[in-house]
């Protein structure tokens, strides 16, 4: 402490070592809260086509259609070690080939300070909805589940599963027509 | 260049106990006041810039050696001739 340098050098040290502390209260101020809350999901249209995915194996495989209502309020989950929200809708549902098949298809993300109350009419999906075979003609159980990740300042990146699943079924002809 | 050699740069030891004291009460204090109110309005950020407003003040509190870090300094013993005996002037520097 006897020159301006290391004066300088204390206090900044001592400052930085002070913010991880208060970093670390923030984590902990955080940590056991529940970021869980209730979406409502309803697929609207659905049907089913039977392509030649050449993205893979140039066979043909079911390539779903569907557009979905989503309600659901989640400013409740945000506070102040919450940077943003990472939502992505995925179809859960099971074929003879396969045990457990889950497909993303649509995401979003929210920042602190947007719109948190998402009220979505007949959105399109964003992405394929390929199955790796037949297995989604007549499908009987296909599950809609909204989950997200907490993008945080400190701490974990939890990844929650939003109550309120849907389940829908998809028809048992292939659409043939053009969209 | 004389000038800037009658600048005072450095602080007795009183002063430099004095000055690291002040500089953790108010980085802590600042802190800890940041930590609260960006707990009650849910911004991080605001906890971040008192903790950096603490630090600027910090900064200019204890790093240049102010006058009232030179209050005690150091009593040293007058200077001894040069022709007294040798022995006895070197133990007379390793006590200080």
């Amino acid at each position: 402490m006897h020159s301006v340098l290391q004066r300088g050098n204390s206090i900044l040290a001592y400052t930085l070592s002070f913010l991880a502390f208060l970093t670390f209260c923030c984590f902990v101020s955080t940590v056991f809260l529940n970021y869980s809350t209730g979406t409502n999901l309803k697929a609207v249209k659905v049907l089913v086509k039977n392509v030649p995915d050449y993205s893979a194996s140039r066979e043909k495989n079911d390539l779903g259609f569907l557009t979905f209502d989503l309600k659901s309020d989640l400013s409740s989950l945000f506070n102040w070690n919450v940077k943003q929200l990472f939502l992505y809708l995925t179809a859960e549902y099971k074929t003879p080939n396969n045990e457990l098949n889950q497909v993303v298809l649509w995401d979003k993300i929210i920042l602190r300070g947007e719109n948190a109350v998402l009220d979505f009419k007949n959105m399109n999906t964003k992405y394929y909805f390929w199955d790796d075979g037949n297995g989604l003609k007549g499908n009987k159980n296909i599950t809609l589940t909204l989950s997200w990740n907490i993008i945080p300042n400190a701490g974990l990146l939890p990844n929650i599963f939003g109550s309120g699943s849907h389940s829908f079924q998809f028809p048992i002809e292939y659409t043939t027509s053009r969209m | 260049m004389d000038f800037f050699k009658t600048i005072p740069l450095h602080m007795d030891f009183e002063g430099q106990h004095r000055a690291e004291k002040l500089s953790r009460i108010i980085i802590t204090v600042f802190g800890l006041v940041g930590l609260v109110w960006g707990y009650i309005i849910q911004q991080f950020s605001q906890t971040v810039y008192i903790l950096a407003a603490g630090f600027l003040l910090t900064s200019i509190l204890t790093i240049p050696p102010w006058p009232m870090y030179r209050k005690k300094p150091l009593k040293w013993q007058p200077a001894r001739d040069i022709d007294s005996n040798s022995k006895d002037s070197n133990k007379g520097k390793k006590k200080k």
